[in-house]
Order: structure tokens, then sequence, then C-alpha cells
């Protein structure tokens, strides 16, 4: 068995060592808010935080989070109480179709807990890990420096 | 001339008309096995027809017929429904339909979402239902409180009566009973409260939150995991199979053949994963077994040389324009293989059980899904329940339910329910890909600035036959066999050869500007790749000549090339307007040095979209900085999508304008992930600014037109900076 904290609860799994974590969390734990887009870590669909680290789980085996803090877009927010990334997202109307949202949001807030004020060049070296087919990085990029200056506004 | 134009708004039709009357007999709508309508009924709810259900509790819920990909249509036809009856749109309960001729796209008569058809299609038939619906609630108001219905009015989803202001609920037991008006007055345009007014779409937290369902999240009891190991070669068989290595692997319960290939089932996704690889396969030989990009590319060079091919959109005379005092160009533009590659890849769930079946998918065509599924595990339609899901990008790739097949096929011979999950490297592999193309362009420019003549040819394949041939079995009656949808498929696929030319593949080449003598000529040449729609189809490669060929015609002329094109669009005025308006911008424009602007202006599925680029070029790699983007796209229901969709076909387009190329060797795709099928990514975004022109038409759609000018407009941009003409896709400098 394998341990490790999911969103702040201990779970632990019988999967194989290797698993990807994307496929512990997506099938063992029903978790389906991270997304399977390339299976290669090439686009970023997968993106949880470990230990607050942005990781791509497509990759990653299981073993590698045993007893670590992984956090998914679940234990983010949700519609009633959004992350202020997740609100910010919406009011800007950001997804298109949605399926890369949860991975460039993760990496976001990556981004926003290590760097409070990142400029345009910090946002696009953290994101672009993370491919949107649908074309979103404009709205993506706004959005983000949208919840660094509200927090900037709020820290004054 | 008498040409049969087989467009996909009629290509069933148009189909029936080829297939010589085949499909006499029986109406398409009604095919006998449809079954009742799919809608969940509310306790004691009001159902006044497949769209819309009013419970007493007053909850408002919209079934949307439309395919979500994120094209906003679910936002946009809710926003109909709002408009109509009344109710705010972030109020209205969404869910998508299910399978239902009652759900059938008005322009293409079936049940699908594509060609940027949807507001265009819906704008009055659902604003008409939501309206009668409206007038019916008053009607039961009036009825029953003995007031005259002209003194009732309505308030997000409340009626106001005599001071009092009344939930729609209450009135629906009443309203059940009443008979429906079917031509309720409609508001007019200074009436609307939510049609063209700014609020964000109406799904954005549910995708901003990992809540929103696709066909991938679907779970259910016993659900066991599906991966296919494929031929690389398109169209091979499976002529030996060694599968005692997979079968012994942890969590492996079926091996089974299916018209793919070989689907490993497990009972997790990375069970079966690991297990595909183990899997020994030999597959038949073809003769696309040595086909190669560099082959193709040389059949289509020899066929333009030598093939006069099929005539199409004739107009004037070219003769004698060819003899006035023209300065010409003579061109040839080449566009490649491309893969949609949305970013969820193809899956569907397929449970068959009790003679029933349930397939979750997320699809552009549900019901194609419903035939498909009743077809392969041998049930009547109305024993298949389809359960339609958000879609992760579709871009015409999700009209084409192979993996439908397939989940069905798996289901039936493992006797579990199945996710079917393709991986990227299928995806990339093993799918319908955009037909390249081979595009000539001959033309001159007379004294006066007039193009006075136009021949443009085009060689490749054709996306239609492919498409009907993976579509027909699922919508024509599950009792018509397999034998004859595969003749009427033949019969049309041979038809466009020669016969009648496949709108979809010269669409673009003639129809934007005046030219008052021209000539479009087409040349099928098909080495047997599946090919299918790929976002704003013919208009993706057809626009990247035009656009680059007007350029040029400018320069050879010496004349400006937003004059030139205000010259020649005196009858499309609503093009000549936005180019007006992109050539005020972009005369406007300042671009940094070492930058240069590119303009390119194209029409697509009724909306017109000009484009000025600003690249610069450095160590040989182009830059796109910013993007100025002007459109019209008649009376906008949603400001906030147009602009999100134009931004979007924008960096969808330059994917395709910068790196897009799909290559084959020896019949396989060279292919197989983002690592070397690259798409954009933020730090190679521009910026981009959408204009959106104030108009009183009916609405026409933005999915796709945003796409087609981009390749161009850097491609001019490209030579002002360089001054070097780039002909090729993708753009790469010599």
């Amino acid at each position: 068995m394998i341990g490790f904290t999911l969103n702040g609860k201990y779970v632990e799994t019988a999967d194989d060592a290797d698993t990807p974590l994307l496929w512990v969390v997506r099938d063992t734990f029903k978790l389906k808010g991270s997304k399977f887009g390339c299976g290669a870590g090439l686009c970023g669909a997968c993106t949880m935080h470990v230990d607050g680290e942005p990781m791509r789980t497509c990759t990653l085996p299981v073993t590698a989070v045993a007893d670590r803090n992984v956090m998914t877009i679940e234990g983010l927010g949700t519609p009633d109480e959004p992350h202020p990334l997740q609100a910010v997202w919406a009011e800007q109307g950001v997804p298109q179709c949605g399926y890369c949202q949860s991975g460039q949001i993760m990496s976001a807030a990556a981004l926003l807990a290590s760097n409070a004020e990142p400029t345009e060049v910090d946002v696009d070296r953290a994101l672009s890990g993370n491919i949107c087919r649908c074309g979103c990085y404009p709205r993506i990029k706004r959005a983000v420096l949208t919840v660094a200056d509200a927090g900037k506004d709020a820290d004054q | 001339m008498n040409t049969v134009n087989l467009s996909r708004r009629g290509f069933l039709k148009s189909a029936g008309i080829v297939g010589g009357g085949l499909f006499v007999g029986f109406s398409l709508e009604g095919c006998g096995d449809s079954g009742v309508l799919p809608i969940a009924g509310l306790d004691g709810a009001f159902v006044p027809n497949a769209f819309l259900q009013i419970t007493p509790e007053n909850l408002v819920r919209f079934y949307c017929p439309r395919d979500e990909m994120g094209q906003g249509v679910l936002t946009g036809l809710a926003t109909l429904i709002a408009e109509e009856l009344d109710v705010a749109p972030e109020d209205i309960d969404l869910a998508f339909a299910g399978a239902h001729p009652d759900y059938n796209n008005p322009d293409f008569n079936l049940q699908l979402t594509g060609g940027s058809s949807s507001l265009k299609a819906h704008y009055y038939p659902l604003r008409q239902a939501a309206a009668n619906v409206r007038a019916v609630l008053v009607d039961a108001a009036a009825t029953s409180l003995k007031v005259p219905a002209g003194s009732i009015r309505t308030d997000n989803a409340h009626l106001l009566v005599s001071g009092e202001r009344l939930p729609y609920g209450q009135f629906v037991a009443h309203a059940s009973t009443l008979k429906l008006p079917e031509q309720a007055p409609l508001k007019a345009k200074t009436e609307f409260k939510y049609i063209g007014s700014e609020f964000p779409r109406l799904d954005a937290m549910a995708k901003s939150t990992g809540t929103a369902v696709y066909g991938i999240d679907v779970d259910i009891p016993g659900m066991h995991h599906a991966l296919v190991k494929r031929s690389p070669v398109a169209g091979a068989r499976l002529v030996s199979l060694d599968a005692a290595k997979a079968l012994a692997m942890p969590g492996v319960t079926d091996v089974v053949e299916i018209s793919a290939g070989v689907a490993v089932v497990a009972e997790k996704f990375w069970q079966a994963k690991k297990a595909v690889e183990l899997i020994e396969v030999q597959w038949s030989r073809l003769p696309l077994d040595e086909l190669s990009s560099a082959q193709m590319r040389a059949d289509y060079e020899q066929a333009m040389r030598n093939e006069p091919g099929d005539a199409t959109a004739e107009r004037g005379d070219m003769d004698a324009a060819t003899a006035g005092n023209n300065i010409t160009i003579d061109s040839e533009y080449w566009a490649p293989h491309l893969a949609h590659a949305p970013l969820e890849p193809m899956n569907a769930v397929v449970r068959i059980a009790d003679g029933e079946a349930d397939v979750w998918s997320g699809t552009q065509s549900p019901s194609t899904a419903q035939g498909l599924v009743a077809r392969y595990a041998g049930l009547d339609k109305s024993r298949v329940r389809v359960h339609n899901t958000y879609l992760g990008g579709g871009f015409g790739r999700r009209a084409i339910l192979t993996h439908i097949v397939e989940a069905t096929e798996t289901a039936l011979a493992s006797g579990k329910p199945i996710q079917l999950l393709w991986t990227r490297e299928d995806d990339i592999r093993n799918g319908f890909l955009r037909p390249a193309s081979l595009m000539r362009i001959e033309a001159g420019v007379d004294a006066d600035g007039i193009i006075s003549q136009w021949r443009a040819k085009r060689v490749g394949g054709n996306v239609m036959p492919d498409s009907m041939a993976s579509t027909l079995p699922g919508l024509l009656p599950t009792a018509l066999p397999d034998t004859l949808i595969n003749w009427s498929v033949n019969a049309a696929r041979s038809a466009m050869d020669g016969l009648v030319v496949d709108a979809t593949s010269v669409e673009g080449l003639f129809e934007d500007y005046d030219f008052p003598n021209r000539e479009v000529r087409h040349i099928t040449l098909d080495h047997g790749l599946p090919l299918t729609t790929w976002r704003s189809v013919g208009h993706s490669y057809t626009a990247f000549a035009v656009e680059s060929a007007i350029d040029q015609l400018a320069q050879a002329s010496g004349r400006d090339p937003v004059q030139l094109r205000l010259d020649n669009t005196r009858n499309n005025p609503r093009l000549h307007h936005i180019i007006r308006i992109a050539g005020e911008r972009m005369s406007g424009l300042s671009p940094a040095s070492g930058h240069g602007l590119g303009l390119a202006v194209h029409s697509s599925f009724g909306s017109y979209v000009a484009q000025v680029a600003e690249v610069s070029v450095a160590d040989g790699n182009i830059r796109v900085h910013r993007v100025v983007c002007v459109v019209d796209c008649g009376q906008v229901v949603n400001p906030d999508i147009v602009r999100a969709q134009m931004e979007g076909g924008i960096i969808y387009g330059l994917t395709a304008a910068l790196y897009g190329n799909l290559e084959v060797e020896k019949g396989t795709i060279v292919q197989s992930n983002f690592h070397d099928y690259p798409m954009l990514r933020m730090n190679e975004s521009p910026s981009v600014e959408v204009v959106i022109v104030d108009s009183n038409e009916d609405p026409t759609g933005v999915g796709e037109p945003g796409v087609p000018p981009i390749a161009p407009a850097v491609a001019n941009a490209v030579f002002a900076v360089t001054g070097q003409r780039l002909r090729e896709l993708p753009l790469r400098l010599g």
C-alpha cells in the first residue's frame, strides 16, 4: 500500500507502484477534475500540486508521492467557495472547452503562491507548459494578473 | 454548366441524389425507430416542447440541442431562450439533450453541431419556442386570475399581475391544459434584455473548478477500461494475434478483436495501458504501406500540371480577360495534412444490458452515436439512450465517432460496461485528417485596379466520402444493411471524382471578391488516408492561397493592399466594410522597429473576418506579437463569446500556420504527440484585439470564421518584413 495526503485527507492505494498519480486519483479515488491530455508530461492538463509544487502527474509514479501532500483542482476550491483564481476565471469567461483549465489554474496557483507579484514574463514562464488547444492564453494571462493585482491591492 | 454542389448542409439530401434515389421512401427525420423524447420528466413539470421544462418550484430547465465544445453554444442558445421566455440566463438550469429528431439542427436536418451553424439555425426557432411558452404562461395567469392578458408583464421567471410578482411555476399545471400558441410575437431588437449584452459564459465556473463532466469523466458501476492496439497503416486488417502476455497482466480481463484492431480490457486504465503494449500482432499488407508525404506531394504536382480538373463557379469570359492589358501572377500554394488534436482524446462509455444500451460521450452528433450503438449492438434505436457531455474540444473531430463503434464492439464482446479511451498517440496517428491541398492561382489586375481574371485550381482529397462512410451507418435506419450503405458511400466517392465537386474542397477560393471573370477547377486525388472536416474546413487552406495571391497582386501592380481589396469588393458590402475598418486600424498601428504588418480578410459560414498581424522575424523564427481582428457576424448574441472565438480561432490557426504538419512515411503518420506535433503555447501567443461590427443582420457563427485569415495575414506580414513570399504551410523561412 502507498499512502499520501489527498486534498487534506490521508489515503492509501493498492495500485501498482508504477501507476501514474493521475490515474490513481481518477480511477481509484474518483476525482475527475484533473485531466489526461498527452500521457507524456507535454500538455499540463494533469497538473496537481505535490507539496505545493506543480507536477505533471500523468508521468509521475504514485510511489513518488508516498507520504507527501497532493492537492488537485477539487482541493483548491469549489463553485460555492472558489479560489480567487477560479472566481476571476469565471468572471472573465476564461474557459472555452475547459478541458485544460484545471491544469492551467493549478499552475497559476503555484505561481502566485511563490510569487505574489508576477510579471507577464513570469506568467508566460509558469504557464507555457500548459497547452490550451482552444487558445485561451490571452485570457488566462489576464486573469492571473488580475488576481495578482487584487492581492497586491489587498496588501496595501 | 451543371454542377451539383455537395455542401455539408445538404449532404444527406445530395447523397440521396448521388445514390440514385436510394433514400426515397423514408425520411431521415422520422427514422421510424427514434423513440420518445429523451427528457427526464421533473416532478409535476410543464413540458411544452423538447427544449423546456418548468417545475411548480419555478425551476426552468433548458435542454440544449447543440453540443458544447468550447464555442459557447450552451450560453448562446440559453440566451435565446432567456430573452423570449424572460428568465435570467444564469438562472436557467442547463442540460444537454439526448438523441431525438426534435433536436435536429435545422441547417442540416440531422442532429449535428458544426459549420458554425448553431446561432444562425436556431435564432428564430428557439426564440419562437420560448416566446410561445411565455405566452401560454401569461394566458394561464390571465384565465385563472381573470385579468386581461394584455395587463400582465413578465420579469425573470415571474408574472407581474396587478402589482403582484408570481412565479411561472404557480401556473404550470394550468398552462399544461391550454393550447400552446405557435406564433407568439417575438421581441424587437430594441426590447432585448439579454441578447447582445455583456455577461460571462454560463459554464465558466464549472469549467474552472473541475466539476464540468466530460466523456472521459464518466464512471459507472462495473466499468472496465479499454485501449486498442491499432494498425499503424489506416485500414489494415488483423492477420495474427498473440495476446498471451497481455492476458497475463494484472487486472486484464479480456482481449477482443474489434474492427479497429485488438481491444485490451482491464479493471483500470493503467493496467490496460501496460497490457496493450504487450500485444503482438501482424497486419495485412496494403497499397497504402508504401505511401509517403513526398510521394503524395509529387502526385499532386503532376496532377496540377497535367489534368484540367472539374470546372465550377465559372463567371464571365476568361479568354477576353486574359487578352486585356493585365499585370498577372501565377503561383502555387501548399497546405499539409493536419490532425485536430482536441485536448480530450476520443473516448466513450458504452453499457449494453437486458436488450438496452447506454452511451456516454461528448460528440458533435448524439443521434449518430445512438445509431452506431444500435447498429453494432443489434438493437433498435429506441433502446439506446445517449448521454451527451461537455466536449473537450471538437474542431470537427468529434463528428466522427469510430470510437463509439469500438466501445460498442468491446462492450458486446467482453460483456462488460466499457470506457474506451484513445491515447494521444492514437489521436495523432490514427485519426481522420484535414486533407492536404495544392492550390494554384493565376490572376490579373487591369489598369483600373480591377482583378479582371481569377483562375483557381485545387488538387487534393475530399472530406465528404469518409465523413459519410463513418456517419451514415449511424444515421440511417438500423434495418438498412451495411452493403447498401457502402454502395451509396462508394457512389458518392466516385461521383466526387469527376462528376461533381465536393463544395467543401473549393469553398473560399472565389466567393469574396467581385471577380468579373473567374473559374475554379478541382482535381480529386485521394491516396486513401481517412479525411474529415477540420475547423473552418476548406477555408482553412483556401484563404491562405487567396489572400496571399491578393497581396501578391497588390505588390506586383504597385497598389496598396487595402485599396486593392476595397476596389474589388464593391459587390460585397459587408466584407468591404470590415476591410475599411481593418485598413484604418492598420494605418493607426505603429509597429515596433523591425516588425511588419500583414492584412488578410475572408468570409466563411456567413461571417466576415479581417485580421491584421504584427510580426517580426529573428534567427529564422516568425514571431506574431499582436493581432487586430474585425468581425461582422450579424446580430451579436454574446459579445464576450464572439471575442473569445476570434481569439481562439486566431491561436488555433496560428498553430497550423507556424507548426502544423502531419507527415506520412510508409503509410504511417510520423508524428505522435505534442513534442513533434507542437501546439502554440502561452509564451508564443500574440495579444489579440477584437473589433465587433454593429449589425442588424441575423446572427451567423463565430466558431470557425476566426481561423482562415490568420495564416495569410502572417505570411503577408512576413513579406512586409523580409521580402520573402512564403507559399507553403507551415510557414518556414528559406
